[in-house]
């Protein structure tokens, strides 16, 4: 019996002895020092998403996430908390209903799930003003939406954008003003500036109004106009400056260039063929209704591409590559002709000119502030690389992320913002260019813990 | 036009399955204690498994049980693109009975045919993690529980070779939870909708083998265990979504088949005096398990059905096993055995992450009464800490799996 004693003994120590994957890498701060972190961005990084600005979106923004990862390091040289962003007070929008799941019923009867404007009450009230009650010079995200990197060396600008007027010290002041005062209060070790985005995304959702080049639109008071392209020589002139700013401490950060936004779902919702066409006297009468335009035009049955009005107001077939906008209304295609009988109208297209205008306007500005991360020795993020990858698919923890609306799983209702989940994938990207360059070892996030897309 | 709506991709796609290492081999107490060997040897009526030819030469008839409490664990250390390791997590603590029943021995005294019955467990696994962790998306709970019954019949041609083969008749079942990444606009912001599948299988197979008493004191077993596929036919696959994705997401049947490797082994046995050693090698045939395949009734945009590759590849194992006769009543055993994965790299994926293993065996016979033995053994199983990437579902980490297994049983000879 002392044997089946001795075989008990064995059971019990191998069964109290649980096993350890025990491979948990220390998180280190390597070259940098993560303790004070300031965020500088516009809507990408405000947490702007579903087409509003709401406090569940910015608590879920990738600087917040960032702050998150950078308080796990263990050296001393990680996160202080607390991490302050200027909250607006509630989840339905400020200042416009965000956009939720709703059914929507077509004009030919059809009914389907659908992007709609929240009815519940916005949240104006205390929004329009934040006021931090610790101190308004900890804020350390300072992202705004919409701003432009042009706008920075606009006097004023405060007072055309409700979400910097919402706690700027100084309105009437400069955006650079504003960066370089919050940089002195703040005193920031390390800082990410994600600014540029919208110089280029304005022309891309306007359909491509202006020459692509900033300067066909009137330029009103130093403002360029946001329909078009911000042009380059303001551009790395304003960026510059801006970096001179954010460096005034002499920290060190991480420079995220520019998506190609033509990627975005709000482009490549509507497919630009989706004229369908089941009879052939269909096909025939649109080949007589357009027989005296001297376009090469193709009607088949099956799937064609749509009537368009290009960019110097010539009605045609859009050819493959070009871009229907996710903003047209569907009514007007099912039910008014549009894209058939009558051209989508221009501003819902994104012809062949433009989309190399928007092209070859991020080539360049990547290529300055890629320049820019040489010369002054901060880590480069290429966030377009990133869109590339979620363009074609990205296997993730069980998840194929992508960027088909919706189903992709990476961007908000409003097919141009990510949502939680994209903001946290974006933390990861921005966290392992940050460990590549300065050689510290942060964890990333778990981008699945974070909320999706909600449906009814 | 693409339709406005919201086609949740279901992510069945990375949906997956069963895992490695679902062979168990615990279908005797004294083969478990001495590594898991025996097909030389005819030990007891157990031989009903692990040698058919082995019956024929047991003396009388025996009616055999034994039961093991399995106790696996697993941990895994989330290892991201940067190479930064973090979010260890450990499975859930469960306890699996595998089960072995045999009765069987020669029909008199005299006769060279034998009959038996062997009911056993020979596949089975099960893990659950917690519902939330970092691979919800491809696996939370997997279980998947085999019996098989195996009529045999046994034949002693001679003094030195005796045959047998048994009829294989499986039947199972498998159950699965998955997240799903569809939330519902009620409820908690991290709701996720979930798939369950579950259902019965049956597949049908065969075990043959001849031992050898090539010298007094030294014998040679041959055995192969034939593949044994097992259907799902109907089983049903319910999913927890919100109301608007209800017909994307339809609840309904499924069908699915799971291979369970053939298994060919050669074993030798050496008798001195007290001591018997034996020797066993495997091969078992894992590569017929190439791809996991689920179809549904009924698919949708969203729904599609799932072929999810698995690329097992076959495995040689050695094991080793010593038996000290201490006295008419009591003898002790001990063994050890390297059972090298199926799985190779790129798809090892969490829902039964395998590595390569080493087993350690030990155990005890009594007999208090003429004609009773009862037995004990014990197996650990400790597999190498791996590295593992599921490449289809962009998943990796790093894996470390232990399993402690005590068993008891007896048997009755007439």
């Amino acid at each position: 019996m002392k044997k089946l004693y001795t075989i008990g003994v064995a059971a019990i120590l191998f069964a109290s002895c649980k096993p350890s994957a025990d491979v948990t890498t220390p998180s280190t701060a390597g070259e940098a020092v993560f303790t004070n972190y300031l965020a500088v961005g516009c809507s990408y990084s405000a947490g702007y998403a579903d087409k509003s600005l709401t406090v569940s979106g910015q608590l879920n923004s990738y600087p917040q996430r960032l702050f998150e990862q950078f308080e796990t390091i263990e050296d001393g040289f990680g996160a202080n908390g607390p991490f302050i962003q200027p909250l607006v007070t509630g989840d339905n929008g400020y200042p416009e209903p965000k956009l939720v799941l709703g059914t929507t019923t077509y004009c030919d009867g059809t009914i389907s799930l659908a992007p709609v404007a929240t009815t519940l009450p916005l949240d104006s009230n205390g929004s329009w003003r934040y006021i931090n009650p610790v101190n308004n010079a900890q804020i350390n995200n300072i992202s705004i939406p919409r701003i432009r990197v042009a706008d920075y060396l606009v006097s004023g600008y405060a007072g055309l954008n409700k979400y910097a007027q919402r706690f700027y010290y100084n309105p009437a002041k400069r955006p650079l003003d504003e960066l370089y005062s919050r940089v002195y209060n703040l005193g920031p070790t390390f800082f990410t500036v994600w600014l540029g985005v919208t110089d280029v995304l304005g022309y891309a959702v306007a359909g491509g109004q202006g020459d692509g080049t900033g300067n066909a639109l009137p330029v009103t008071l130093n403002i360029y106009n946001s329909n078009d392209i911000t042009p380059t020589s303001v551009f790395t002139s304003a960026y510059d400056s801006i970096l001179k700013a954010v460096s005034s401490t002499s920290a060190k950060g991480a420079l995220i260039n520019i998506p190609d936004v033509s990627a975005l779902p709000y482009f490549n919702t509507v497919p630009a063929n989706g004229l369908r066409i089941d009879r052939q006297s269909y096909a025939d009468s649109l080949q007589a209704l357009y027989s005296t335009l001297t376009f090469d035009k193709v009607f088949l049955q099956g799937d064609n591409y749509y009537i368009i009005k290009d960019n110097d107001d010539q009605t045609r077939q859009a050819v493959p590559g070009e871009l229907i906008l996710m903003t047209v209304p569907r009514d007007s295609i099912k039910c008014a002709g549009w894209g058939s009988t009558k051209p989508i109208p221009k501003e819902y297209v994104l012809t062949t000119d433009e989309l190399q205008n928007i092209r070859n306007t991020i080539k360049s500005f990547n290529a300055y502030i890629e320049q820019e991360c040489k010369l002054r020795k901060l880590a480069y993020v290429d966030i377009n690389s990133f869109m590339k990858t979620l363009s074609s698919g990205m296997a993730y923890n069980g998840i194929t992320y992508s960027t088909e609306y919706i189903s992709g799983g990476a961007f908000s209702l409003d097919g141009i913002h990510l949502n939680a989940r994209g903001n946290a994938l974006v933390a990861n990207h921005i966290i392992k260019a940050i460990n590549a360059f300065y050689k510290s070892t942060i964890p990333q996030t778990d981008a699945n813990k974070y909320p999706g897309i909600k449906f009814p | 036009m693409k339709k406005h709506v919201i086609t949740a991709s279901l992510l069945l796609s990375a949906m997956t399955s069963f895992g490695a290492g679902y062979q168990l081999n615990l279908q005797g107490l004294r083969q478990v204690a001495m590594g898991g060997s025996g097909a030389a040897w005819p030990w007891d009526a157990s031989t009903i498994f692990y040698n058919p030819g082995g019956l024929a030469r047991l003396k009388g008839v025996q009616i055999y049980g034994s039961t093991m409490f399995l106790m696996p664990s697993t941990a895994f250390g989330n290892r991201d693109n940067s190479g930064v390791t973090s979010a260890n997590e450990q499975s859930a603590s469960q306890t699996f009975t595998p089960f072995n029943l045999y009765i069987g021995g020669r029909l008199n005294e005299d006769s060279r045919l034998a009959l038996g019955l062997g009911i056993y467990t020979p596949f089975g696994a099960g893990l659950k993690w917690d519902n939330n962790w970092l691979g919800k998306y491809i696996v939370q709970s997997i279980d998947l529980k085999t019996v098989f019954f195996q009529p045999t019949v046994s034949y002693r041609a001679n003094e030195w070779l005796s045959v047998g083969a048994g009829f294989v008749f499986g039947a199972g079942s498998v159950d699965f939870r998955q997240a799903l990444p569809v939330h519902g606009a009620q409820g908690a912001d991290i709701d996720d909708g979930q798939a369950h599948l579950h259902g019965t299988a049956t597949g049908v197979g065969f075990n043959v083998g001849a031992q050898m008493k090539l010298r007094e004191n030294f014998q040679v077993g041959l055995t192969y265990r034939s593949q044994v596929n097992m259907d799902v036919s109907a089983g049903t696959a319910d999913f927890r979504v919100p109301t608007s994705l209800r017909d994307s997401f339809p609840n309904t049947k499924f069908s699915s088949r799971l291979p369970l490797p053939g298994v060919a082994t050669i074993g030798f046995g050496w008798r001195l005096n007290d001591i018997t050693l034996q020797m066993d090698f495997n091969y078992t045939g894992w590569n017929s398990f190439d791809t996991l395949r689920f179809d549904f009734a009924q698919t949708t945009t969203s729904l599609n059905n799932v072929r999810s590759p698995r690329k097992y590849r076959n495995t040689f194992t050695p094991r080793f096993g010593i038996c000290y006769k201490i006295s008419n009543t009591v003898a002790l055993m001990g063994g050890a055995a390297y059972d090298p994965t199926p799985v190779t790299n790129g798809f090892v994926s969490p829902d039964l992450p395998d590595a390569d293993r080493v087993v350690l065996s030990c155990g005890i016979t009594v007999k208090p009464l003429p004609g009773l033995t009862i037995m004990a053994a014990f197996e650990g199983v400790n597999s190498v800490k791996r590295q593992g990437n599921y490449d289809h579902a962009g998943f990796g980490g790093v894996y470390k799996t232990t399993a402690a297994a005590p068993g008891i049983g007896l048997y009755y000879s007439f």
